[in-house]
This record gives C-alpha cells, sequence and structure tokens, in this order.
C-alpha cells in the first residue's frame, strides 16, 4: 500500500497519467496485452479444449512465451492505474473480484506446470486430451474472460457511489 | 442531424442509453469479443513472424470459427453502442478512422483464410517477406483499431445531436 501510494507521488508518471493523453493511451496498450494473452494463452487453452486436433500440445505451447509479454505488459500499465488513482481500485467490487480471478489463474498456471503440462506434451498430436488438461483450460479460460468482464465493468462499481455488501 | 434527433429519440435508444445493464452489457460483450477477433488475428500473425514455427501453418485455420464468432458479437454489439450514441460516434472523425482500419485487418484476416491457411507449402518452411510484412500489418492495423476505440470515449465532438443548442 505505501509502495503503491509511493509510486503515485513520482512526479512523471503522475503528470503523464493526468494528461489529456496519458489514460486513454495506457488503456489501449491494456488492451493491445490483454489481446496478446487472449491469442497465446487462450488459444492455447482452445488447443487443449479439443479445437486444432492436429497440432501437438507441446508445439502449440511456442505461443505461450508472448503471452507472457502481454500479462507482463497489463500487470504493468494495470499498476500505472492502481497508482494514480488507489481509491477507486481498492475499494471498487469490480477490481476484487477481477484481482481474485487473477489469483486463480496464477494457481491454476502452477496446476498445470507441476502436474498437467508434462503428460500431456507427450501425446500423439491427434490423441484425446487428458482430462486434467482439459481442465486447466476451462479454469484458464473461464478465468480470463471473468477478468476482461470485470475490467471493464469497474468503472460501473466506482467508490462510493456503488453499494456493494462486502466492502 | 435530422436523422440523428429522429434516431435518438426512438423508445430503442433511449432505453440503450437509459438501461444500465443494456449498455454496459454491451460494453462489456464489445470487449469480449474484440479480444477475441485480434486474439485469433495475433495467433495466426505470430505464427506467420515465426512464433512456434512447429505449429502447422494451415493448422491455424482451426481457430478462424472462434474470430467468426467474435466478429458477429462485435458487429452487433457495437451496433447496440451505435443506437445509443449515434452523434458522438458518427461526428467523430476517429470513429471513421477506427472502421477503416477493422476493414483493413478484416480483409488481411480474409486474405489468409482463402490463401496462405489453405495452402500446405508454407506449413514447415520460414514464410516468404511478403507475408511476414503482411503480417506485421495485421498487427500494426489491429493495435490502431484497439487505440482508436479507446479513444472515442476521449475524443468526441458532441455527445448528442438533441443537446445542441
Amino acid at each position: 500500500m505505501e509502495f503503491v501510494e509511493a509510486l503515485g507521488e513520482v512526479g512523471w508518471l503522475d503528470a503523464m497519467m493526468n494528461s489529456s493523453w496519458g489514460w486513454p493511451a495506457v488503456e489501449s496498450l491494456h488492451f493491445m496485452g490483454l489481446s496478446l494473452l487472449v491469442g497465446t494463452v487462450g488459444v492455447f487453452d482452445m488447443r487443449m479444449l479439443g479445437l486444432g486436433r492436429g497440432i501437438s500440445i507441446s508445439s502449440m505451447h511456442g505461443l505461450v512465451p508472448w503471452g507472457v509479454g502481454g500479462y507482463a505488459i497489463n500487470v504493468l500499465t494495470g499498476v500505472l492505474f492502481l497508482v494514480s488513482a488507489p481509491d477507486q481500485y481498492l475499494y471498487n467490487p469490480a477490481f476484487q473480484i477481477k484481482i481474485t480471478l487473477m489469483g486463480i489463474a496464477g494457481l491454476n498456471v502452477a496446476f498445470f506446470y507441476c502436474f498437467v503440462f508434462g503428460p500431456a506434451k507427450a501425446i500423439p498430436s491427434d490423441a484425446d486430451i487428458p482430462l486434467s488438461a482439459k481442465f486447466a483450460a476451462a479454469v484458464s479460460l473461464t478465468c480470463w474472460i471473468g477478468v476482461i468482464v470485470c475490467g471493464r465493468l469497474i468503472t460501473y462499481y466506482r467508490p462510493p457511489y456503488h453499494w456493494c455488501f462486502w466492502c | 442531424m435530422d436523422y440523428f434527433i429522429w434516431l435518438e429519440e426512438t423508445g430503442f435508444s433511449i432505453w440503450m442509453r437509459e438501461s444500465g445493464p443494456a449498455f454496459f452489457s454491451s460494453l462489456v460483450l464489445h470487449s469480449l469479443s474484440m479480444a477475441m477477433v485480434v486474439g485469433v488475428n495475433v495467433a495466426i500473425a505470430l505464427r506467420i513472424l515465426g512464433v512456434a514455427g512447429r505449429v502447422p501453418v494451415s493448422a491455424m485455420a482451426r481457430f478462424t470459427p472462434v474470430a467468426y464468432w467474435g466478429l458477429a458479437v462485435v458487429l452487433i454489439s457495437g451496433g447496440l453502442l451505435l443506437v445509443a450514441y449515434p452523434t458522438k460516434a458518427l461526428t467523430n472523425p476517429v470513429f471513421y478512422f477506427k472502421l477503416l482500419a477493422v476493414i483493413a485487418a478484416l480483409f488481411i484476416a480474409r486474405g489468409w483464410e482463402k490463401r496462405l491457411l489453405r495452402d500446405a507449402v508454407y506449413d514447415t518452411i520460414r514464410l516468404p517477406k511478403k507475408a511476414r510484412l503482411v503480417a506485421m500489418a495485421s498487427l500494426v492495423l489491429w493495435a490502431a483499431a484497439i487505440t482508436s476505440g479507446r479513444l472515442l470515449a476521449y475524443t468526441y465532438n458532441v455527445l448528442m445531436a438533441s443537446h445542441l443548442p
């Protein structure tokens, strides 16, 4: 929290985010990062759910590092929003659900690399996908769709105008 | 302007503006479906540029239906947002820029589907320079569409024709 406040006071960041172009520019980058994530991790998830049978899981995984890049862009740009108006986010139910879903997606990534990816990349490219891989893919897609929905809804649940039963 | 005023005063347009859920669910669906369309196009462009080189280029065609479903939702939700605030978008040059960027990017996507993704010759070899340039152009066009789309919320000249003096 102190870190968030300290970053919010960095002069040039503050000036950029309060300029007429700063906020929309960072929002645009945030959407590009999310498109990169959906286009790589999302497409990889769809492959594990059975779309694109014939493409091996391990070769499809080549897209994923670019998704990590998209994720990094979005953490960076997301932090910029957060530090510019912390109370608009921290007490915002849409933001809280978004962060929770990101946490679940993070745990799912750990589950995937610990238990699922090893066996899944060894199967032939047109074999049936193991249930554990389908499960991880479904959790991932659901979480990221939820993250996009909640992200878009943040603006509708700005405190203190909106009632929220756990805030 | 008269036409905008008429449209803004139709019951449907008023409902789109004033019913909270109708408007924000259109916004949410527009974001989600845009991510589907751009996402699949980004995946194909990355593959053409050499990312995930062991995936056969032609196999990427399996994911295009996702982009088509996404596009249908983009058009419907975008149309609804347009009905809610027709003047806001149609009097803003940025809106036409976004439209052009999307049309050009879709034109590239159609070209991929009709040629590149049908041809297995490039499945295992590096793609020609021209194809890689087109893939770069697609990424740039989608980035332009996203940026101009986001700017629509900030750059409009007139929110509603019926509010003009």
